[in-house]
């Protein structure tokens, strides 16, 4: 029996659906399992150039002397682009409304390194040749003279006046606060005040499918770049990089063979739009995983800083929490991942006195950016711990401090958001402990703990941002129906969903809905796969295009069987009138006679989420996120007291997805997100001294296999209550964010001692021990 | 992209032979590939010319002959962790042969390539030390036998010849009174190189003291080391726990490990000392409950 | 080093084509337009390129890395890719079974782990659990959490052995 028992759930009446939340073969899946999804890399065209990109091997240092000219001497070479060939083109972000931070939030790239070069790794040249052979020759040939200029790796060390300057005029490239209540009358009221400060290292994405693309010129001049990449609307900043009209620019984004936040700057595009623009042949470039872990963002480290007030009933007074990230060598999104560590810096707790200071911060380290949960993942790391040592000192039961402090329905959130949907905390916390069962006793030197942690994480995308989707949804002569939306689809079947829910709308199986995304040219822009956003915003503006033309559908069927819209249906490609099943009409002849009259049996939908302005740059206030998804995760752990090593014995997930669109691929991101959350914790190692990576392939960058953690038991509840399509809420990124600190709770829960830094290797674990014995 | 090189391909063990005593040292065996290619693709191995010795039915085979067990070098190491002589007379080379790689691996990679490459950390290394393996190195001179304990000189240096192939090893069928074990310490449960390893063997007499005693060491110094004067301290003595954690403590001292991305050198040596305890009380339980049946 | 020909017979097509010697089977394979053999690390981190090879005189194929075997060593031999297993239209029951399982997410891992399990189920039909993580632990998955996958395995093992029992 485990300690804990499930609360119990309040009714939800969810309406009953055919399609919606089953777990049906989704309409990418075949295609995948027969190997013929072409990805980004799979694509060969008709004298088609290999490129290869010229990166710096210094961390901080001058380019003293650039000499590309054995490399263009080479037969087979056909171009070299330094700085100087593209106008020193710089990548700027396309991200509207910046307000709060010390710097643009739109970073200035340098496309190519010229004179000086901030991080190991930063491309310098391109080179693009007949074969890949000759191309990776001509790399060879390359000839850079460098002066290395002294560089700071650490963010509090980049802080300090005089460190080295990467980012001028101080190396702050985000700055946000928040400010709630009166945080010394709230220390002053405490019983108690806890201070401890947490650690949280780089992740890699280490998607399997590293970074690739082709690009070339069509017929009418448009460069059109076929890319596996999270962002469609690239092709913006694209343009302005190289130079070209907007609508001259095309990206074909391809199935991704995995994103998580790395494919979501620009990775390869402006690459080949440039090669391809100077050669005017088609060029593919295709990154080995070197190229990849070496050349793209990485999750922030951060060093996070909580002091607690607290009463001896556990109720919190005040919250002062101080947040420093590294922001590498270029800010890309870092100013954004900073705001969403504030915003969920507390946890999903009420803490209505509150002090948050947040820093960004460059350094020479590789740049990091996007990366599933966007900083919400260490805010947890830290919150969860500190909740669990106020636990520990008050000598209460970690749940029961939570219960007393959890947010609820109606409650703010550090920037003083109402919370309008569902707070499943209590819920998700006890059936996922409950999931793990009796505690697996000690035996020998292995020492056996459970522990859990609570989460809250947004889903769509920061409300200033006024985010917007697209969908076009149409029903064919033959009753098939097609979806065209710009949804580019990451494997968590972002495409399929919206197909599920046209199915739905429209009474057409799911293997009659065929769905066209991700190209600029041909269809509708619906934003960008991050930020948990598609379900919700292309989910909506599908169901509201399919909505659209069901309408058109019942109404002409109600003429023609002269019953009200509200007594017909449609199922199994029929219309058909609810009270007598046997007066149907096949959808292809509804089709057809709808065509004839000239109603329009097609709808382009836009769904807009709540517009905002940004929040007070003083205060913090101020809505920011649509809305929020809550959960919990739970691990038992064995730590060998002996070599330190932890082995999850259990681990299990429960969130409220508000409704399941497609519940296999529901339950699949809840137990994928939650294992690279255990690889963040225990195995995922990037070891980066003075800016170079240590570990720049699979060999020593470990992610993990499938031996070393068990199946997750999933508890998905549906509350309903989300904003997303029939009350979906998002679940990519929040699957990831509480297993880290779940382990760590565990392993305190083991041998008795915290630890504060992720990861959990067997060193530090067993220098907790150690530390404690002494 | 691999370096060019030329690709040299015998059909029969004399002419491979041949090959490396006509082209020596410019002519590098290539059996499993799965360190050789990884290599070449890194950069940091280019021969000129690569033999493949991968279909040679000569080198593949494991069999008992009178006293021995022998392998062929070209064994793949699925074949090792398949086959019954090695799971009765070979438990830590199976132990072994289960957690290297992974069995994409397992299924090209040879036995001889394992030992010939001389990582610090070659999983099979500990076991066929603690086994007493030899390696039998031919050529068209001949053959010479040498025990795998001074095979192994230095990080990827062992002293096999330029015109020589390591065609097969051997050991001793072990006394029936005898027990051994592989122990390896990775970063994750699977597909990971060791941060360090180790292997013992433990033969006893009728009344269970240790008659003979072979423990090896690997990742913790430039080659696999035995621990000799652990081994002296077992000898004629019976496995408790004082004498186990005893010969555990001396094998820690004859490593030399080193910091790493892997691990510290003050994790290995404390790891070195707790796998041989735990190899050998492992094995007396494994002593113990064989009397009792 | 002169490219020569070498004869690959693949998913039951056999090539006749020149190469250089350092070219790779992986990459001689994605050349010849088998695209389905996916490239995820080249070093045999992440079985993302295994392939079923059967060489001459071999009894059964086994399960390697495509990115570790040159083509020259595979001459001769017999390779089946994932696309040889199956199409849309008639698939493997382990394609339609990491189909329907939800075992595929981003697909990118997915012929690798398809390849790695048929090697499984050719030699041991009826899997424990524990026999089927073994088999594929050198396949990576970044996306599912193996759990899916692991369940796609069984449910297709025991699909193709209840067809074993009703062809008697």
């Amino acid at each position: 029996m485990s300690r804990y028992t499930a609360k119990p759930l309040p009714p939800t009446n969810l309406p009953e659906l055919r399609q919606i939340g089953k777990p049906l073969r989704r309409v990418d899946a075949m295609g995948k399992a027969v190997g013929s999804t072409v990805y980004a890399g799979d694509f060969s065209m008709h004298r088609m150039l290999h490129a290869k990109v010229f990166r710096s091997t210094q961390a901080s240092a001058l380019i003293k002397r650039l000499d590309a000219s054995k490399a263009r001497a080479l037969p087979g070479v056909v171009c070299v682009l330094t700085a100087a060939d593209v106008a020193h083109a710089k990548l700027t972000s396309d991200m509207p409304g910046q307000t709060g931070q010390k710097q643009r939030t739109g970073s200035d790239v340098p496309v190519l390194a010229y004179e000086r070069v901030r991080f190991y790794g930063e491309p310098i040249a391109l080179i693009a040749a007949e074969t890949l052979e000759i191309a990776e020759r001509a790399m060879r040939l390359m000839d850079v003279d460098y002066e290395p200029l002294p560089g700071v790796y650490d963010p509090l060390e980049a802080m300090k006046p005089g460190a080295p300057v990467v980012t001028p005029p101080d190396n702050i490239v985000g700055r946000w606060k928040i400010r709630k209540g009166n945080v010394d009358a709230g220390f002053a009221e405490a019983d108690l005040v806890i201070e401890n400060s947490f650690r949280v290292p780089h992740q890699e994405h280490a998607y399997l499918e590293p970074e690739a693309g082709v690009a070339w010129i069509d017929e009418r001049g448009v460069i059109t770049i076929r890319v596996s990449t999270q962002v469609v609307e690239h092709f913006r900043s694209i343009a302005r990089a190289v130079g070209v009209a907007q609508n001259k620019i095309r990206i074909q984004g391809t199935m991704v063979g995995g994103g998580f936040g790395g494919k979501e700057d620009v990775t390869v595009e402006i690459y080949l739009a440039l090669l391809a623009k100077h050669t005017n042949r088609p060029v593919r470039l295709v990154y080995t995983r070197e190229e990849s872990i070496f050349g793209h963002s990485k999750r922030h480290p951060y060093v996070i800083k909580h002091r607690t007030g607290v009463k001896k009933s556990g109720r919190i007074t005040a919250a002062e929490i101080e947040i420093i990230s590294d922001s590498g060598a270029y800010p890309y999104l870092s100013p954004y991942v900073l705001l969403y560590t504030a915003v969920m810096s507390t946890g999903p707790y009420r803490v209505d006195n509150l002090r948050v200071n947040a820093a960004a911060v460059a350094t020479n380290n590789p740049y990091t950016s996007a990366f599933r949960g966007f900083g919400g993942p260490q805010a947890c790391f830290a919150y969860e711990q500190q909740m669990d040592a106020i636990a520990a000192r008050l000598r209460m039961d970690p749940l029961e401090l939570r219960k007393v402090n959890y947010v609820r329905t109606g409650d703010t959130t550090a920037t003083g958001q109402t919370i309008q949907t569902a707070a499943w905390l209590e819920e998700t916390a006890t059936r996922a402990m409950e999931a793990l069962g009796e505690k697996t006793p000690d035996h020998g030197a292995i020492k056996v703990g459970q522990g859990f942690s609570s989460y809250f994480q947004s889903y769509g995308r920061i409300m200033w941002l006024h985010d917007t989707s697209q969908s076009w949804v149409g029903v064919e002569m033959d009753g098939t129906v097609t979806v065209r939306a710009g949804v580019p689809d990451l494997g968590a079947g972002q495409a399929n969903s919206l197909c599920q829910i046209a199915a739905e709308v429209l009474g057409v199986p799911l293997e009659r809905v065929s769905i066209y995304c991700t190209d600029s040219a041909i269809t509708p822009l619906s934003g960008t796969s991050t930020a948990t956003r598609q379900l919700y915003m292309s989910g909506n503006a599908t169901l509201m295009a399919a909505t659209n033309v069901r309408k058109v559908l019942l109404e002409r069927v109600s003429r023609q069987f002269e019953e009200v819209v509200d007594n017909l249906d449609l199922a199994e490609s029929r219309a058909f009138v609810k009270s007598n099943p046997s007066r149907f009409m096949e959808l292809a002849d509804l089709a057809k006679v709808c065509a004839a009259d000239g109603a329009q049996l097609t709808s382009l939908a836009m769904f807009k989420a709540p517009f905002h302005d940004p929040i007070d740059p003083e205060t913090g206030q101020g809505p920011v996120f649509p809305d929020f998804t809550f959960g919990s995760y739970a691990v038992e752990v064995a730590v060998d007291t002996g070599t330190g090593q932890i082995t999850v014995l259990k681990a299990a997930a429960s969130h409220d997805v508000g409704r399941a669109i497609n519940r296999a691929a529901v339950e699949g991101q809840i137990a994928g997100g939650g294992v690279q959350g255990l690889g963040y914790a225990l195995m995922e190692d990037l070891i980066v001294k003075d800016g170079v990576i240590l570990t720049p392939s699979l060999s020593e960058y470990l992610i993990p296999t499938c031996m070393d953690f068990p199946t997750t038991k999933v508890i998905a509840l549906e509350s309903g209550t989300g904003v997303g399509p029939f009350g979906a809420k998002g679940i990519g990124e929040p699957s990831l964010t509480p297993a880290a600190p779940a382990v760590a709770s565990a392993v305190a829960d083991a041998i008795g001692v915290r630890i504060h830094e992720l990861p959990l290797t067997a060193g530090r674990v067993l220098a907790a021990i150690d530390g404690l014995k002494k | 992209m691999l370096p060019e090189f030329e690709f040299l391909r015998p059909h029969t063990l004399p002419e491979s032979l041949a090959m490396l005593a006509d082209q020596a040292p410019e002519v590098v065996p290539l059996a499993g590939g799965t360190n050789m290619i990884v290599e070449m693709r890194d950069g940091h191995s280019s021969p000129k010319r690569l033999m493949d010795i991968s279909r040679l039915r000569e080198l593949r085979g494991i069999r008992r002959n009178d006293a021995y067990i022998v392998i062929g070098g070209g064994t793949t190491i699925t074949e090792l962790l398949g086959h019954p002589l090695i799971a009765e007379h070979g438990r830590a080379l199976r132990e072994a042969a289960a957690m290297l790689g992974n069995p994409l691996v397992r299924n090209r990679a040879t036995v001889a390539g394992n030992l010939a490459n001389a990582s610090p950390a070659a999983d099979t290394a500990p076991p066929l030390l603690a086994l007493g393996a030899e390696v039998e190195l031919i050529s068209t001179n001949g053959a010479r036998w040498i025990s795998l304990d001074k095979f192994m000189v230095g990080v990827n240096k062992t002293l096999i010849e330029p015109n020589e192939l390591l065609a097969s090893l051997r050991w001793l069928v072990p006394h029936a009174r005898s027990a051994s074990g592989f122990y390896k310490i990775g970063l994750r449960k699977a597909d990971a190189c060791s941060v360090i390893n180790a292997a013992a063997m433990v033969v006893w007499d009728e009344s269970g003291y240790c008659r003979h005693a072979r423990i090896a060491i690997g990742a913790a110094a430039p080659r696999p080391v035995r621990a000799h004067a652990a081994e002296a301290a077992l000898l004629g003595q019976p496995l408790t726990k004082d004498m186990i954690d005893g010969a555990a403590h001396l094998a820690a001292q004859v490593t030399e490990p080193i910091d790493d991305i892997r691990g510290t050198a003050a994790y290995r040596r404390r790891m070195a000392e707790l796998m041989v305890r735990r190899l050998l009380t492992r094995i007396a339980e494994c002593r113990a409950s064989r009397r009792e049946s | 080093m002169k490219p020569e020909v070498v004869s690959l017979n693949v998913n039951g097509c056999v090539h006749h084509v020149a190469l250089a010697p350092n070219v790779t089977l992986l990459t001689a394979l994605r050349d010849l337009g088998y695209t389905d053999v996916k490239c995820g690390c080249e070093k045999g981190d992440c079985g993302a390129c295994a392939v079923l090879l059967k060489m001459p005189g071999a009894e059964r194929a086994e399960a390697v890395n495509s990115c570790l075997v040159l083509a020259w060593q595979a001459d001769g031999a017999g390779i089946t890719t994932v696309a040889g297993l199956g199409t849309a239209e008639r698939p493997h029951p382990l394609q339609a079974a990491f189909a329907d399982a939800g075992a595929i997410q981003c697909g990118y891992c997915s012929p690798g782990f398809i390849i790695a399990a048929k090697a499984l189920l050719d030699r041991n039909p009826h899997p424990s659990e524990r026999e089927i993580r073994e088999a594929i632990e050198g396949n990576l998955c970044r996306c599912t959490g193996y759990g899916h996958i692991i369940e796609a395995i069984q449910i297709a093992a025991d699909k193709l052995s209840a067809e074993k029992g009703g062809a008697q």
